[in-house]
């Protein structure tokens, strides 16, 4: 039994991902045991806010203890090149919560690419639209762009596993609402694009919940359309239509590779995504700001 | 005008020319007056096709025919400014195939020699009438202030061999300005806004040698902030892919019709087909539209419309070519 204990209860805005979404799922899970802050523990979940994120992960890296942490892994890219080089220096374990990349629908869905079931993909596309919550666009944070647009991206370099060499982007607030576009080149010429963001409470998507969020994988021999909201039930009654999700939840496989990256020494999901995610967040919001490509020394 | 309605000179007996000619046989205070092409035996065929209808293979000679009131031009994209320019001349009125010709310059002066003339030109974007095109711009005036546009037409190789004039970009100015056109001119009239700016990319998937991008994505910014990402493609695997996807959101909430919206499935031996819902006739109403501006009504497709949208190709083309965003400023000056 992996024991961890729990750091902090913040996150970008009103957000509360300890309480809502970690511990909840630790304390479900049988891999971990949920610890006080007197205990002696082999992890911790970190939620802390994030101008402090970083030098706590650090802190936690030094003493030796695995780290699963609340998105983004730390404020910056450069923050995140610094934390995952030094986990591996210490051999510890950090899983950045890039936890929509394990949804049923995504994992099937890379398994098919990889098996060369569309060819070789040429373009992906991707909506990632919530409707509704708390505007982070405002936070301070890097707002929209990188409390959401990390889950996109994130997934959009994990299906296809090739280098990002430029990025144009467009878009931004509008009122309390955001919407951005990026344009992504990646190598072998391979295009995608991420349209990423909050609209509008509408009937029938909870309250932050994912109008869309979906991806259609162009190959070379076939097209992949994967609505990512899947697996699902569509639940009506006479007061409201709601769905119910089918399966493990994300969060509770993110516990999954936590363990088994403990187990083993290597999680399939690391601080190297984070770097690469929250890199592309940065050249998408400089490419916004100077109204041109900003070009990418090929990220993995 | 004959006391039988406007009479029209199809100009062009291409594919796209029976699309027209049929809408003209349901609608009332119109008929086919003649036929010109340039190959003789295509207009005579045509001309027998139409019950004996005079034919041509000189656009002057036709266009000087008495009964002729308006012209309908079916003809490959390069040929649009001069055609335009002839029927122009020849004081008739012109409901032209997209686009309304290939570069910025031609456009304007099309637009100038029928003003100047008080005569009605407009261009076929069809998917103005079209049920969706239509039923979307109804919608959206439902969801507030609308800020982002997702239009996908996607679909495999339909044209014929290296010899289409589609596939050179000489004679058709490239995919954005053949079928790109549709969707930049549908997303800026469901936007109600003023694009500013293009960013868009190609591929060519079907043959590297291709001379135009058989999948084109383009995305425009507007001036109020929001943005339409169009794409386009005749480049999909298998070639059997036939799928349109759109959603617009807005301040006050959202449209969307999946790739299955507007169709039933077929499941047969040879794997999955849309078979399409019955419908509008997209081209009728077109024709119709085009008539009532005759008489004076306002147009469903404005002239400067039209040059905006090949503007927008224009600045596709040339983002792809550049690698990087392209005013409309830059492509309007």
């Amino acid at each position: 039994m992996i024991r961890v204990r729990l750091l902090g209860e913040a996150g970008i805005g009103t957000q509360n991902h300890q309480r809502d979404m970690y511990r909840p799922a630790f304390e479900r899970h049988p891999g971990f045991t949920v610890v006080g802050d007197d205990e002696e523990a082999d992890a911790v979940s970190v939620a802390l806010p994030l101008p402090e994120r970083a030098a706590a992960i650090e802190r936690e890296i030094r003493a030796g203890r695995h780290v699963l942490a609340d998105k983004p892994l730390a404020a910056t890219a450069a923050e995140c090149e610094r934390l995952a080089t030094l986990a591996e220096e210490h051999n510890v374990v950090v899983v950045p919560a890039h936890h929509q990349r394990l949804g049923g629908a995504l994992r099937s869905a890379k398994a098919a690419i990889r098996a060369g079931r569309v060819g070789l993909p040429w373009n992906v596309q991707c909506d990632f639209i919530v409707a509704g919550g708390d505007f982070a666009g405002d936070s301070g944070a890097g707002g929209e762009l990188l409390n959401l647009g990390l889950y996109p991206i994130d997934i959009v370099c994990d299906l296809l596993g090739l280098a990002v060499t430029k990025v144009r982007a467009t878009g931004g607030p509008l009122g309390t609402l955001q919407l951005n576009t990026l344009q992504l080149d990646h190598e072998h010429g391979v295009t995608s694009t991420i349209v990423v963001g909050r609209v509008p409470q509408v009937h029938g998507i909870a309250p932050a919940g994912l109008l869309l969020h979906r991806y259609r994988v162009s190959g070379s021999h076939g097209v992949l359309v994967i609505d990512a909201t899947r697996p699902a039930l569509e639940v009506r009654t006479a007061r409201e239509a709601t769905r119910a999700w089918i399966g493990p939840g994300t969060v509770d496989t993110l516990l999954d590779v936590f363990a088994a990256g403990i187990r083993t020494g290597r999680a399939e999901l690391g601080p190297r995504d984070a770097v690469r995610a929250q890199r592309i967040v940065e050249a998408a919001q400089q490419s916004i700001n100077e109204g041109r490509g900003v070009q990418l020394d090929a990220i993995r | 005008m004959a006391s039988d309605g406007i009479g029209i000179l199809l100009v062009g007996a291409g594919f796209i020319a029976d699309a027209h000619s049929a809408a003209v046989a349901v609608t009332p205070g119109a008929r086919i007056a003649g036929i010109v092409d340039v190959d003789p035996g295509r207009a005579a065929a045509f001309a027998r096709s139409q019950g004996g209808i005079p034919h041509a293979s000189d656009l002057a000679q036709a266009l000087a025919w008495p009964d002729i009131d308006a012209a309908i031009v079916c003809t490959p994209n390069f040929t649009h400014a001069e055609i335009g320019a002839a029927v122009a001349g020849a004081g008739k009125h012109l409901l032209i195939e997209k686009p309304l010709t290939t570069t910025v310059a031609d456009a304007r002066a099309l637009q100038a020699a029928f003003a100047g003339k008080g005569l009605v030109l407009a261009a076929a974007h069809t998917h103005r009438a079209y049920d969706y095109g239509r039923a979307v711009k109804a919608a959206v005036a439902g969801i507030g202030e609308p800020f982002l546009v997702r239009l996908a037409i996607l679909g495999g190789w339909i044209w014929p061999d290296w010899s289409a004039w589609v596939a050179d970009p000489a004679r058709s100015g490239g995919h954005a300005l053949h079928n790109g056109v549709h969707l930049l001119d549908l997303a800026t009239w469901w936007l109600d806004a003023r694009p500013v700016a293009v960013s868009a990319r190609g591929h060519k998937q079907t043959a590297a040698d291709l001379g135009i991008y058989d999948y084109l994505e383009m995305v425009v910014d507007y001036a109020n902030g929001a943005t339409a990402v169009c794409e386009m493609s005749r480049a999909h695997r298998p070639g059997s892919f036939n799928q349109r996807e759109l959603f617009v959101a807005g301040t006050g909430g959202a449209v969307r019709q999946d790739w299955d919206g507007e169709a039933a499935v077929l499941y047969a031996e040879n794997g999955p087909a849309l078979v399409p819902a019955a419908g509008g006739n997209g081209f009728a109403l077109q024709l119709r539209a085009w008539l009532d501006s005759i008489g004076g009504a306002a147009p469903l497709m404005p002239v400067e419309d039209a040059v905006l949208a090949v503007a927008m190709g224009v600045a596709a083309e040339r983002s792809i070519a550049t690698g990087e965003r392209v005013t409309l400023d830059e492509v309007l000056a």
